[in-house]
């Protein structure tokens, strides 16, 4: 019986259009933002979570403790010797240092600075699954290899890195000392990564003699049924001891992949979270103007309303179709700012793509599309529900004889 | 009238009092009237009579201060606001002066918005609704809008409304007072027709002498009281 009232809802809303419109444009910014906000956090969770499950939950990395990046600072770095010792604590299943510093690449007299990292090859296979990137292109370094480099993926894309792409073969200058690049790593969705330079540990050693020895960051696996949060404590605790440093002075920090992308993620989160509380201050903007809307169409309806009584109405059906009525100009605008916020979250997705960060992108799930909509739909009912109720409360006599 | 009938309104020692500020105006002072099945009553006085409010009590839109009115031998003088809906819907059929028809509704669907709100299924709905538009003539205008239609029509739209749920009782409040008297005349015909020819209980409002005289008896009021009371002599 109470869809039979929808078509008397629409006719209202169609015959005063204009304020209808006006307010179905209020709320539909508030969700077009939230939409287009969440629909990031979506994708980038959606990323965070398949670089999780690729690079495994079992691995955890030393680093020295720096103020800016592994390799920034020579005065911070870890040592063979900490490599050593860690190897022989109860749970490490395998573990591999890695340089990494700044380092000057020409090509064809072009000249760029990026991160270069000295790998041990023997633990190839391991240091790739933590970095979730393959060799796409070409192949990868072998053991002893001096003059060969491996890059990342951006330079062999046109005007990405250097004008002219890369390709396996060419040959590259790494602070000045000439390497043939052997092959490229596969995408990994963000502009530094992504011009990343690999070379050996004994390429590396070579090109900085003064950096020998000083690893940027250590990568280990867990054993199988280790907890790698345990493992992670036990190898602070061991290697503080080693180094004779107190506790909370230590020169080097213990992280688990899990809690890295936790810490990502929680950035993230934080951020997103924010600009969505402000995009819901304009949905409470929107409620208050549905609110003003219901209370002039109530009045201006005061008669109608009579009349309903008169023919039978009772108070809820009256509650009803103004309820209904602002719940649907809320749909509308729930609708509209869906399609709004999709587009602009896809045309900020492809706007990230172009800048390097393939990673960040939108995701839409049918979830997501259904929450919002419903969600305007709430915020105007529940904006109708003052205005309602005062129309419901009207007595019949006095509202009949209202001109 | 014969007599014969049951009494299906029954207003009894009816008062209302408004109260203006610390004055009070006594609208209804004490009202007695009794309508039998099939009757067709005119209820005639000046303005400020009481005839409205009297209106008002009788249709169940209002609940007297003081006094019971029983409609089919129940008390409403005590009934909620949701049970008088209730009974508005089902047992009392309003024509008002100025129609009250909803604007952005077609004419099929003010026929149908009583049905609407006693439940009635759509395709009844719709069924019913064309046969009472088809009865008072208005078979080609089904989709209009109301304001698409003379006052004429729109008066004989809100009979077909008023007939929708198959109320005992039909309420004319002042039904000609908007329309010229041609127009006014054939909707007073299909007033009577439904007396005559449906058996309706038909209470009419009216300041006019010459609409009263389609009724069997006419009532008079003044100060809110029965002054005078006249039946029609059988022609």
């Amino acid at each position: 019986m109470k869809l039979d009232e929808i078509n008397y809802v629409f006719q209202n809303l169609i015959h005063r259009r204009l304020r209808s419109f006006l307010s179905v444009l209020s709320i539909l910014l508030g969700v077009a933002a939230i939409f287009a906000l969440v629909s990031f956090g979506m994708g980038i969770q959606a990323y965070v979570d398949e670089i999780a499950a690729k690079a495994g939950v079992d691995k955890l990395y030393i680093q020295a403790k720096t103020m800016g990046a592994p390799g920034t600072d020579p005065n911070f770095y870890l040592t063979q010797d900490d490599v050593d010792f860690v190897e022989k604590i109860n749970g490490v299943a395998e573990i591999s240092p890695m340089y990494m510093k700044t380092a000057e690449i020409t090509f064809k007299d072009k000249r760029k600075y990026f991160f270069i990292a000295g790998m041990e090859i023997e633990h190839l296979d391991f240091i790739e699954e933590a970095f979730t990137a393959t060799t796409e292109v070409g192949r990868p370094l072998k053991e002893g290899e001096l003059n060969e480099v491996a890059l990342g993926y951006n330079y062999r894309i046109p005007k990405k890195i250097f004008d002219k792409p890369i390709s396996p073969g060419d040959n590259v200058e790494i602070n000045g000392e000439p390497f043939r690049v052997v092959g490229f790593y596969e995408e990994i969705g963000n502009p530094s990564d992504d011009g990343n330079i690999y070379v050996t540990k004994e390429a590396f050693e070579a090109l900085f003699p003064e950096w020998v020895d000083k690893y940027g960051f250590i990568m280990m696996s867990a054993e199988d049924g280790v907890k790698v949060k345990d493992l992670a404590e036990k190898i602070e605790d061991k290697l503080r001891k080693h180094k004779g440093q107190e506790e909370g002075k230590e020169d080097f920090y213990v992280q688990t992949f899990e809690d890295a992308l936790e810490t990502f993620n929680t950035v993230l989160a934080v951020i997103n979270g924010v600009l969505v509380l402000i995009a819901l201050i304009s949905v409470v903007v929107a409620a208050v103007n549905i609110m003003n809307t219901m209370y002039t169409a109530v009045l201006e309806r005061t008669k109608e309303i009579g009349i309903m009584k008169s023919v039978g109405a009772r108070n809820s059906d009256i509650m009803f179709i103004f309820i209904f009525e602002s719940g649907l100009l809320g749909m509308i605008g729930g609708i509209i700012g869906v399609i709004l916020g999709y587009i602009a979250a896809s045309i900020g997705g492809a706007a990230a793509a172009a800048a390097g960060f393939s990673s960040l992108q939108p995701a839409f799930p049918p979830s997501l599309i259904i929450m919002c909509i419903l969600f305007a739909f709430c915020v105007g009912a529940g904006a109708g529900i003052m205005p309602a109720w005062r129309a419901a409360q009207l007595k019949p006599v006095d509202s009949l004889r209202y001109e | 009238m014969t007599g014969k009938e049951k009494t299906i309104l029954d207003l009894r020692d009816v008062w209302k009092i408004y109260e203006m500020g610390d004055v009070k105006v006594p609208a209804l002072s004490g009202l007695n009237l009794a309508v039998k099945k099939g009757e067709f009553l005119s209820i005639m006085g000046p303005s400020g009579s009481g005839k409205s409010t009297a209106m008002n009590m009788i249709g169940c839109l209002d609940v007297p201060t003081k006094g019971k009115i029983f409609l089919e031998g129940h008390d409403i003088s005590t009934m909620s606001e949701s049970d008088l809906a209730q009974i508005r819907g089902k047992k009392i059929g309003f024509i008002f002066q100025q129609f009250n028809l909803i604007n952005t509704l077609t004419a099929m669907e003010n026929v149908m918005l009583p049905m609407i709100f006693q439940g009635v299924p759509k395709n009844e709905r719709v069924e019913k609704a064309r046969k009472l538009l088809e009865m008072v003539d208005l078979g080609d205008r089904m989709h209009h809008k109301p304001t698409e239609l003379s006052g004429g029509q729109q008066q004989r739209v809100a009979i077909a409304r008023s007939l929708c749920n198959d109320p005992e009782v039909i309420l004319a409040d002042e039904p000609t007072g908007n329309l010229d008297s041609k127009t006014g005349g054939t909707v007073m015909d299909f007033l009577r027709k439904l007396h005559e020819k449906e058996g309706k209980t038909i209470i009419m409002v009216t300041h006019d002498a010459n609409v009263a005289k389609n009724a069997d008896r006419t009532e008079f009021l003044r100060d809110g009281k029965i002054i005078k009371s006249m039946r029609k002599t059988a022609a």
